[in-house]
């Protein structure tokens, strides 16, 4: 190798070193290491967001007795009641509104549509896969996280929210016996749902059966506007360090059917409760 | 010598270049997979744990905290319950045209089916007529037995008839609406229907038609007052 050859060497590989490791730094490392995932909020107690609410006369007010020593048993089981308060706060929050909302409950791997307080529809999870950046969080900080209801930012689907079919008038009855007809059957069109919602976080609603030619198509083709948001987000975080590009992601298998319902009966922006 | 070195030196030169190939490739890899090798990193992030801010709080602040909670919680799930239903209420799906008959403590009485609307804009002209079962929750405002339909006018611009004048008796049907009938506002109801073996269907103008048994049921069942879901 010539001198000038082994200079070229030397620039390219240290170019392309010190990319590669910016890359890494700033794709990888410091959104992991440095920045939370899990967007804070600013959690509201009971008595913040209603200074009237008396509290109830019945509560279990049974608390253990006080040894002087904090265990890590109890902070456990504080952050269990705290989960089932910000649980009912959320609940109680979407109840008092008319519209519908979605209650995933990862614990027992249901999707649930409630009204008012009344469970109008449930889904059975049959597959249920969390980002490793959801399941390598403490308890204490996905309580956090998840203590206010998560509303809809960006919804896409394979499948319209609403179809509606046009039907000119008849001029006579005779037009208008001609134009009646059985009633048209809609072929449900297969299902893949993608939900953005705030404090980043990302839902996908798939199907368990197998999708026919014509769905494979669509859905294949929404995964991949997917993958190339990920691949601009990436080259984002190259240029503007100080970008957040984690989305913790939940992806939900249910049944075509079940896929359906909770994407056509939830309102346009629908909310969200995740109970964990 | 020269000969026997030249193929080696040659080999060496193209393997050098290995080292800047492999940082242009993980760089590329990086860009496309970036969220695969942030899932990774959480992985490892997560085996060295983290501290809860409870942890430097001393057992009877924490037993205090518990307290509070508990008693929120309690306030809070007494005030949801509030908000449901009193009374007997159904729930209609509109998706799978289904409907499921509750007690006031939300226990199935009855599922069965149903049909709701068949989401059609009739075009007449310049008028647009939409016929679609609303969502959300109605009240049941009136009940009847043998309600005769007054039919609107969408009812003759449907079928091809001149629309008759308001009061006309042309308007008046005594066989669509079933035995019973369930007013939910705005000229939405429950109530009968003769096409019975379209039951499970999205067929109707907006109201809700079930079997002539599951409505006897329901009509009995629900009262003035009671709730409708609808979604």
């Amino acid at each position: 190798m010539t001198m000038k050859n082994k200079l070229v060497f030397w620039i390219v590989t240290a170019v392309l070193g010190v990319s590669f490791m910016y890359i890494l730094t700033s794709t990888v490392v410091l959104p992991v290491f440095t920045k939370s995932v899990l967007p804070k909020v600013v959690v509201h107690t009971t008595e913040e967001k209603d200074k009237n609410a008396k509290p109830a006369k019945n509560a279990d007010d049974s608390a253990e007795p006080s040894n002087g020593t904090n265990s890590k048993e109890s902070v456990d089981k504080l952050i269990e009641l705290k989960k089932k308060e910000f649980l009912a706060q959320s609940r109680l929050a979407l109840a008092t509104e008319d519209s519908n909302y979605l209650v995933l409950d990862l614990s027992s791997k249901l999707a649930i549509i409630e009204l008012k307080g009344v469970v109008l529809h449930e889904a059975k999870i049959i597959q249920l896969t969390l980002s490793n950046s959801i399941k390598h969080h403490n308890s204490e900080v996905l309580t956090n996280w998840a203590s206010e209801p998560f509303v809809v930012k960006n919804i896409e689907a394979t499948i319209p929210k609403i179809v509606f079919f046009e039907k000119i008038a008849p001029k006579d009855t005779l037009e208008a016996n001609k134009m009646a007809q059985e009633p048209k059957i809609i072929r449900q069109g297969d299902v893949l749902v993608v939900m953005d919602f705030n404090r980043n976080l990302r839902l996908i609603v798939s199907q368990s059966e197998l999708p026919d030619p014509e769905g494979l198509k669509a859905i294949t083709e929404l995964r991949e506007s997917y993958s190339k948001q990920e691949v601009s987000r990436s080259l984002d975080a190259i240029t503007h360090l100080n970008r957040e590009p984690i989305k913790p992601q939940i992806e939900i298998v249910v049944s075509k059917s079940d896929a359906t319902i909770l994407y056509k009966s939830l309102p346009l922006n629908p909310r969200m409760i995740l109970k964990f | 010598m020269e000969i026997e070195e030249k193929p080696y030196r040659l080999v060496l030169s193209i393997a050098k270049w290995i080292i800047p190939l492999v940082f242009l490739i993980f760089s590329i890899l990086m860009i496309l997979n970036t969220p695969d090798y942030q899932e990774t990193a959480y992985q490892v992030k997560g085996w060295f744990g983290d501290s809860s801010s409870y942890e430097g709080k001393s057992q009877k602040n924490i037993d205090k905290l518990a307290q509070k909670s508990r008693r929120n919680t309690a306030s809070l799930e007494s005030r949801i319950d509030k908000l449901k239903p009193v009374k007997p209420f159904i729930v209609v799906n509109t998706a799978e045209n289904r409907f499921s008959l509750r007690n006031a403590a939300g226990d199935t009485i009855k599922t069965g089916m149903c049909s709701t609307g068949k989401n059609e804009l009739l075009i007449s002209g310049t008028k647009r007529i939409v016929f679609k079962t609303p969502k959300g929750i109605f009240t049941v405002r009136n009940k009847q037995q043998s309600r005769p339909w007054i039919k609107p006018d969408w009812a003759f611009i449907e079928d091809g008839l001149p629309i008759p004048s308001a009061r006309s008796s042309e308007r008046i049907d005594y066989a669509t609406l079933g035995d019973y009938a369930l007013e939910i506002g705005n000229g939405y109801m429950l109530h009968g229907t003769l096409y019975q073996r379209f039951l499970g269907l999205p067929v109707t103008h907006g109201c809700v038609r079930l079997g002539d048994k599951d409505l006897e049921l329901i009509y009995n069942t629900l009262s003035k007052g009671s709730k409708v879901f609808i979604y």
